[in-house]
């Protein structure tokens, strides 16, 4: 095995070398052969466009189609080249052990064994250190620069210098991220609780469930919309004539409920502080589903014996409920609140769809985005700023990280790997 | 046990909470531009009563009694949404003879009822509440038409315009359906690919360092993406200016000053949302492989197949459920992305995928909400058909790995 180690490391890096010119030769290759093809589509388009009588314009089609026809061979392309990465690899994992230690198939297979694991992954683990790994120590280490690369704290004065760019804002952002991460959570495991509880008690709770459920597959931003529904105002305003006042209508339902007139159309969410709590139900209405589901599951999977045991001491349903299943999903409890927690410090698109600019609705995310877009003013520092509040974000991510790491030994010690 | 009644009466107080936004949502999506602008979307079930405005004749010729009817005049240049119901009383704004003061006028404002005469140019306005009207003058004079607010108690009508307009007559949206589906393809197919090799061998084959690597991948997943993105975005428009050398230096592209190679690109979308779907694409492939029965491998291995062929014609074949509970959680998360697309994707408006659209329309659309609301359905029917006829592989997703990050 000793002897074999120059080869085995000599082949690999002969296959990461092949690996990293054909490819993107292949690449540019594939996309300059195919090149004709979105003409092709362009053509198609048009002709489509005269056989149907299609009311847009003509340009628009064919640029469509263009766009396409790109979108198609790309696809094709990007696809094709992750498949072409196993299938080459393997060919010259395999032939260049043959090359290297001729007919010998046990020395063959020890060679081939050594490098295929790391073909396997390899992909992976690049792509997570490029992308997750050198980017996060990298933001780490902008954070505690200056623009031009000399060392400072300065980046987190905002935390503690009232004179430092960003001070309001981040007393807001804070604020508000922890009343996030009190309130979403809370509210949602307890909604979900509640419902799982009503609906595997109920005929039709199916039903219920899935719609309840629903709201998941949406994005936040269409959340934002549909909630825009119910917490915005606007309408036609009414008129004093002689004889009365012409109709009027509140557009927004819930503002239309707390008697709101149409001038006041003030929406919901934008109200100073007491606005949070509107951006936070829309939250709380796309992720109530995603709680019920894992309790769900976790109750039904509670032991019928402790039940029965505990209907024979006459528990009643409160008991039954608070000491009996409760304290028995108590993990799976606390698995939903770490994601529910993770998922709220990294909120970004319903307060950034629904009250982009207000300093009162910050956190920690849509603060990152107002540095970006609007400190640049005589700073050029704005990207180092913009680090040091991701950093901000990790931290309150880490402690989360270590229980999940935890958690996981745990379990692949249990499983007996 | 508690009342059986005030369970079903929770439950359906809590479903009926939930499900209001999407009536809402549809519902405004079906009005008129001006039902949507003046009313709200509960309204649209009822007769409500609506102010419309109508013009009485378009002009031209003389008379002495002019009849009409106020719904044809206000039908007449429709084909949906077509006003129909009873006349409540029309708004009359215009200066009258003051009584108390001889020769002046005074601003009159006023709701007339239905059957009451009203002055209008000089002539005796008078209209029913099935939309009849005559206007009677002393004697044949050609006055100009007149614009009045009628309020009427409209019957609910209901069309598909908004649609139309935003999927036909507008080009934001189908772009940003096009663009969606641009990065959502690939994004859920090349991770998948990486992730089932890569969980395979963290399941299957032994390798130094293995069980850590493991670990360190899977904790990668509560990584907040916002930590990467500036590093990935000067990496990117590292590659970009390098490409545009490249080009420069191959094709003769400079004649037509097209040499410069854009950093913000779909293909950066898609190999971003790859990296960062990989780690929960692992945890749940991995935890799915190494349950499936050890002498499947081993069998396998006596007969001589090597890993490649193990992996492509029994694993894959086998993990066929849990390749579809990743493929729709990172297809709903890719298509529902917007930090990502905002960051690092495409800026042009033509490029946008359709959270950054939908969040401009917010914007663009705050007085045509039955445009807003349509477009919002249409970005929303691919994920919800694709979630709800899959519903299952994903419950066995988040049941298996409820610690996504993302």
């Amino acid at each position: 095995m000793r002897s074999l180690r120059p080869i085995i490391a000599s082949n690999g890096l002969a296959i990461a070398l092949t690996v990293i010119f054909v490819l993107p030769i292949t690449g540019v290759l594939a996309y300059s052969i195919t090149a004709p093809l979105d003409d092709w589509m362009a053509g198609l388009g048009v002709w489509l466009h005269e056989a149907r009588g299609w009311r847009v314009d003509l340009f628009d089609t064919e640029e469509r189609f263009t766009k396409i026809g790109f979108a198609i061979r790309s696809i094709v392309i990007a696809v094709g080249i992750s498949f072409l990465y196993f299938w080459i690899t393997n060919w010259l994992n395999a032939g260049l052990s043959r090359v290297r230690v001729g007919k010998d198939l046990g020395k063959q297979t020890a060679i081939v064994e050594a490098i295929q694991p790391w073909i396997f992954v390899g992909p992976a683990l690049v792509l997570l250190t490029l992308f997750l790994l050198v980017p996060a120590f990298s933001t780490l280490s902008l954070s505690f620069q200056e623009a031009d690369g000399t060392r400072t704290l300065d980046n987190y004065s905002f935390l503690w210098n009232p004179d430092s760019l960003g001070y309001v804002q981040i007393r807001y952002a804070l604020r508000n991220s922890v009343m996030w991460l009190i309130l979403v959570p809370t509210v949602c495991i307890s909604l979900g609780l509640l419902i799982a509880v009503l609906a595997d008690s109920t005929k039709w709770g199916i039903v219920a469930k899935t719609l309840i459920f629903v709201p998941m597959a949406i994005s936040f931003v269409g959340a934002a919309v549909i909630w825009r529904n119910i917490f915005a105002g606007g309408g036609i305003e009414p008129q004093l004539v002689e004889n009365g006042v012409t109709p009027s209508y509140q557009i927004g339902l819930l503002k239309s409920l707390l008697g709101h007139t149409p001038e006041y159309n003030e929406p919901l969410y934008s109200l100073e502080f007491w606005g949070n709590f509107f951006l936070m139900w829309i939250l709380i209405w796309v992720q109530t589903g995603f709680a019920m589901v894992i309790f769900s599951a976790a109750l039904r999977g509670v032991p019928e014996d402790t039940i029965e045991a505990a209907k024979i001491d006459g528990a009643n349903p409160f008991q039954m409920f608070f000491r009996i299943k409760l304290p028995q999903i108590y993990s799976t409890v606390v698995v939903v609140w770490t994601t529910l927690v993770i998922l709220v410090l990294k909120m970004f698109d319903i307060p950034y769809a629904l009250s982009a600019n207000d300093d009162d609705k910050l956190l920690l995310a849509t603060m990152m985005e107002n540095a970006r877009n609007n400190w640049s003013v005589g700073n050029d520092n704005v990207e180092n700023l913009f680090a040091s509040i991701a950093v901000l974000l990790m931290a309150t991510v880490v402690p989360n990280m270590i229980f999940n790491a935890r958690r996981l030994r745990r379990e692949q010690k249990e499983m007996g790997h | 046990m508690i009342s059986r009644g005030l369970k079903h009466i929770v439950l359906a107080l809590i479903v009926f909470i939930w499900v209001v936004p999407f009536v809402a949502l549809v519902t405004t999506s079906l009005r008129s531009e001006t039902a949507s602008k003046t009313s709200g979307f509960w309204t649209a079930f009822t007769p409500t009563e609506l102010g419309h405005r109508f013009g009485t004749h378009d002009g031209g010729e003389e008379f002495v009694v002019l009849t009409g009817n106020i719904f044809d005049r206000l039908n007449m240049d429709k084909d949906s949404f077509e006003v129909s119901g009873d006349v409540i009383s029309v708004f009359f704004k215009g200066r009258v003879p003051d009584p108390n003061n001889e020769g002046e006028t005074i601003l009159k404002r006023r709701l007339v009822p239905v059957g009451e005469v009203m002055d209008v140019r000089g002539g005796e306005f008078v209209f029913q509440a099935n939309g009849d009207f005559t206007w009677t003058f002393p004697e044949a004079t050609a006055p100009r038409p007149k614009n009045l607010d009628v309020f009427i108690n409209q019957d609910p009508v209901f069309g598909t315009d908004a649609f139309v307009e935003v999927l036909f007559e507008d080009e934001n949206v189908p772009n940003a359906l096009i663009s969606s589906f641009i990065v959502t393809i690939p994004a859920t197919i090349i991770p998948i690919t990486i992730a089932a090799f890569a969980a395979y061998a963290f399941a299957w084959m032994s390798f130094p360092g293995r069980d850590w690597l493991f670990v360190i991948v899977v904790s990668l997943m509560v990584v907040p993406t916002q930590l990467a993105f500036l590093p990935i975005l000067t990496g990117f428009s590292g590659i970009a200016s390098w490409a545009t050398q490249l080009n420069a230096w191959l094709t003769d592209c400079e004649a037509t000053n097209s040499c410069q190679v854009a950093s913000k690109t779909f293909a950066s979308l898609w190999i971003t949302h790859t990296a960062f779907g990989l780690p929960l694409a692992i945890y749940l492939l991995r935890n799915y492989i190494v349950g499936l029965p050890k002498e499947l491998l081993e069998s396998a291995r006596i007969d001589g197949a090597n890993h490649l062929q193990i992996f492509t014609k029994m694993i894959v074949p086998l993990s066929v459920p849990a390749l579809a509970s990743f493929s729709i959680f990172q297809f709903l998360w890719v298509w529902n992305d917007l930090i990502v697309a905002l960051y690092i994707g495409p800026n042009n408006s033509n490029d946008l995928v359709f959270p950054i659209r939908l969040q401009k329309q917010l914007g663009t659309f705050k007085d045509q909400l039955h445009l807003l609301n349509a477009s919002a359905v249409i970005s929303m029917v691919v994920p919800v058909i694709i979630f709800l006829s899959m519903q299952r592989y994903f419950i066995r997703g988040l049941l298996a790995g409820s610690v996504k990050g993302g």
